[in-house]
Order: C-alpha cells, then structure tokens, then sequence
C-alpha cells in the first residue's frame, strides 16, 4: 500500500502528488492542514518524528524526504519515465532541483509566509504561541516559525530572498533558452520540482514573469500547466492552492484538461 | 579521460577518490592546496566559480556538487555498483547524500572553524572576495567569527547525525541496504572527523569507521593520509529559512 502523508500541492507537500499523478499510481492521500499545523500533532509525529511533510510510506518503509521521495516513486513505480536515461542529464536534473531546494524554494517561502501567514499571528497571544513552538521538533524549523509568528524576519533577510529569486527567474530562462525543459529535451523531475513552487508566478509576480520578459519561461509554465497529471494534481488541493493555479492558467491560456 | 580537480584525501575530495578507486577509473589528477586557499584562485575559478572542490570532467563538460557527481559515475559506471541494489536502498542513499549536505558537512564547517581560531591572510582575503555572492557572505561570517550560540547549535546537530547514523547501521552494519554504498561513500570522510572536534561516537558508527578504513580501496585513496586532518572549508550554506 502506498500512503501520502501532506498538505496542498505547493512546493514541497505537492512534490509526491505531482509525479504520482503523472505517473498515474494509486495512492492513499492523507491530508494533513498545515494551517492548522497538524503536522505537529502527536498522531503525524507517529509517523514522522521530524514533523516535516510529506512523508509517504510504502508497504511499511517510511520516507520523509520530499526530493529523494520524487526520485524513489520514479524509481520504484510503472509508467513514464520522469528521469533522463543519459548520466550527464540526470545530474543536470538533479543540479536543477538541489537549487530549488536549497536557494530558491526556502527565499519564496520566507517571502510568501511573512506576506500571506504571518498577519495571523499579529495579536496572538505569545504564551499560546510559544506553546505552539514548543510542539515543534526540529530546532531549525522551529526557529523560521518563531521568526514567523514574532515578525522577527530580519528585513535584509527578506531583500536576499527577493534577490535570489529574481536571480533564478533569469537562471531558469536562460536554461529553457537552450533546451524545451529543465534538464534536456524531456519532461523530469527538475521540471515538477520547480512548477511545485513556481505554478503561480504569472499571478504573483506579473512584473517579473510575463511573456516578453522571460519569453521561454513563460512557454514552459504554459507547457507544465497543460499536462493532465499536472493539473490533476492541483485539483486534489483542498484549500486556495487550486485556486491560485486555475488563475495561473487562466493568464497563461491554458485549457482545462479532461478529469 | 576524467580530469579531477581535488583537495586530497579529505571531506568530499575523498568521497570522490574513494568512489573513483572502487571503481578502478583512470583520471587526471589535480590536486589543490585548500591550506593555502588555491581553491579560490582566478585559474580554478575558471573551472568552478563557486571556488570548491572536488570537479570532475568528462567530455568536455564540467561536474560540481559532489554527491552528484557521485552518482554520475555510478550511472556512467556501474560497474561494481554503488548506488544500492534495490528502489529503497537508493532512496537511503538519496537521503544520505542530502543529509549530508544539509545537516553535516555545513555544521562541520562551523564548529571546526571555531575550533581552529584561524586568521585568514590577506591572500586568502582577496580570494573571498572573487567569489560569488552567497560563498562570500559566508566566508565574510566565518572571519568575523561565528556567534557562540550558532557554534553550540552546530555541535548538537553533529550528535544528533552520530546518533542517526548509528540508528541505520544497526540493521545490515552498512548505512544503505545490506552492502557497501555511496551512502557509506559520501558520509565516512565527514564523519571519520567527529571525534577529533568532540563529538561523541557511539559503538555501531566506530566499528563502521574502522570496517571502512579497511576496504582496498579507501585505503588506495587515502594513501595513509589521516581524514581528521583537514584544511578549513566551509561547508554549504546552512538552510537559510528552517
């Protein structure tokens, strides 16, 4: 049995939804409302001490690892290929998505949480929300949430994840100047790791993704956006996600795939 | 013909020598001197302009980010294979490599830096400031010194991968599957330094240790060089948003 432990299908939660999807395995997907933070509660931390997700269990074995998850259901399941055959395209893939992971994901999720969650937190009280942070496992994780809810971020913090990302639209226009997808000439795991987070920027940042500015980013969001298995995926989201995605679509142009 | 760009026997040079010799691969041998910061001089910035070894190139193209390049070579070169012998083995080799990289060799970099005390001359100075932005900032971070409590957080994160690598040892006494793997291969250079900079080794990951130092090939390697001595890298960037 293949269970998926995970919130909305937006950066890393969406990871193991998008390649199932495109894949087109089976799985049991259990959500887990990471606004309510249930990925602190006593029942996930069962099943992950760490209190990240996704966590995905297969016949028993226990993965917490969002890109290496990516690369395992690739791995051990039917269907499309989503790696490349070729050595030298697979650590393309792989340079892509450590990128992502490492540089640009973490600087739109300080950007976007400090926009979008932390006004929650303004009024709160701070021995409930230090009691929230204490339920939290890992001492970094703990730290960018006390930063959260406190408005703690430090403002030159928020101007270096602004640049990084700026930087990584251009990087990635640049790339997709010289192949169709990320890492060559076919669709991968590179390209799911990145849409996972940069589904939305037609909307979010329309002064800086747009089809004149970065003309082959744009064709590749519309490319990504049209897959079926894409699209399927955002449609297991439960709260704004899929919202934010049929927008993106609806300024890329892209059709609505059959269900 | 593979070219290798390398530091010696330590940190993540020695992954990659380590792989190339198990799996009998000729290179080009270039072998920097870290000690004296070579790896920030305009000649290798023009191989890698982040400033770090190891790189490998094959066929004209250039390889960075060792766990990777790990992988590549495994790809390129399966024979013997390294990448684990089935879907879960390579998921825990996957998650070596990034555990590695995220929770080891950055904490690594900060408490052996604050152990050593080191002033940088004004050589080394002028290499930081060839590098780009983020490699920078970091090495700006670690001359300024790095603040107690993140050299205290550093060292708890250390006891805490002794402590996982012991736990996924104690089913086969390799850290992925039931052989000898690039899990083994990417964190046996980075661990072999624990004990010289405190950290508490528990008994499974010491008999580990030894049972790797052992194999023909590391030994090949290493050429007796001992991986607790080491010159001072930094590490990647710890996770900037949790």
């Amino acid at each position: 049995m293949l269970e998926v432990y995970t919130w909305e299908p937006n950066a890393n939660s969406g990871k193991p939804l998008f390649c199932l999807k495109e894949k087109q395995v089976p799985f049991v997907f259990h959500y887990i409302d990471m606004g309510k933070r249930e990925h602190f509660s006593p029942a996930f931390l069962a099943v992950n001490r760490d209190g990240t997700i996704p966590a995905v269990v297969h016949d028993g074995f226990v993965m917490t690892e969002s890109t290496p998850i990516m690369e395992y259901i690739d791995d051990a399941f039917e269907g499309p290929a989503l790696r490349p055959a070729d050595p030298f395209w697979r650590w393309r893939m792989r340079q892509v998505m450590r990128y992502m992971d490492n540089q640009v994901a973490p600087s739109l999720a300080m950007l976007a949480s400090n926009r979008l969650a932390a006004p929650q937190f303004q009024g709160a009280d701070p021995a409930e929300l230090k009691r929230e942070l204490d339920k939290i496992p890992l001492p970094e994780r703990r730290a960018a949430w006390e930063k959260l809810m406190f408005n703690k971020t430090p403002p030159a913090d928020l101007a270096e994840s602004a640049r990084r990302v700026r930087e990584a639209i251009r990087h990635f226009d640049a790339l997709l100047a010289e192949t169709p997808w990320l890492a060559g000439p076919d669709f991968s795991l590179a390209d799911i790791n990145v849409i996972a987070t940069f589904y939305g920027l037609p909307t979010s940042q329309p002064e800086q993704v747009n089809a004149q500015a970065t003309p082959h980013l744009w064709g590749w969001l519309r490319r990504c956006h049209a897959r079926p298995g894409i699209q399927q995926a955002f449609r297991l989201g439960k709260g704004y996600i899929g919202q934010r995605a049929a927008e993106a679509r609806g300024l890329l142009g892209v059709e609505e795939a059959a269900a | 013909m593979i070219a290798l760009y390398h530091g010696g026997p330590s940190g993540h040079s020695a992954s990659l020598l380590i792989a190339l010799a198990e799996k009998g691969l000729a290179y080009e041998d270039h072998r920097l001197d870290l000690a004296a910061f070579a790896q920030h001089a305009p000649d290798f910035l023009a191989v890698n302009p982040a400033g770090q070894v190891p790189v490998l190139r094959e066929d004209g193209r250039t390889l960075t980010e060792t766990f990777f390049t790990l992988l590549y070579l495994d790809e390129r070169y399966p024979d013997p294979p390294l990448g684990g012998a089935d879907p879960q083995a390579r998921y825990t080799v996957q998650k070596w490599g990034k555990y590695v990289e995220t929770h080891i060799a950055p904490n690594l970099a900060i408490v052996d830096w604050a152990l050593r005390g080191q002033t940088p001359d004004d050589t080394a100075r002028a290499g930081f400031e060839r590098l780009p932005s983020e490699r920078r900032a970091l090495w700006e971070q670690a001359v300024t010194g790095f603040p107690a409590e993140d050299v205290q957080t550093a060292r708890a994160a250390l006891a805490k991968a002794a402590d996982r690598i012991a736990e996924d040892l104690a089913g086969t006494g390799w850290l992925a599957g039931d052989a000898w793997s690039l899990a083994d291969i990417i964190v046996f250079p980075h661990a072999a330094r624990f004990a010289s900079l405190g950290v508490a080794v528990p008994a499974a990951m010491a008999d580990w240790l030894e049972r790797a130092g052992q194999r023909p090939a590391v030994r090949q390697a290493l050429g007796g060089q001992d991986l607790a001595v080491a010159a001072a890298t930094m590490g990647p960037e710890r996770g900037r948003w949790g």
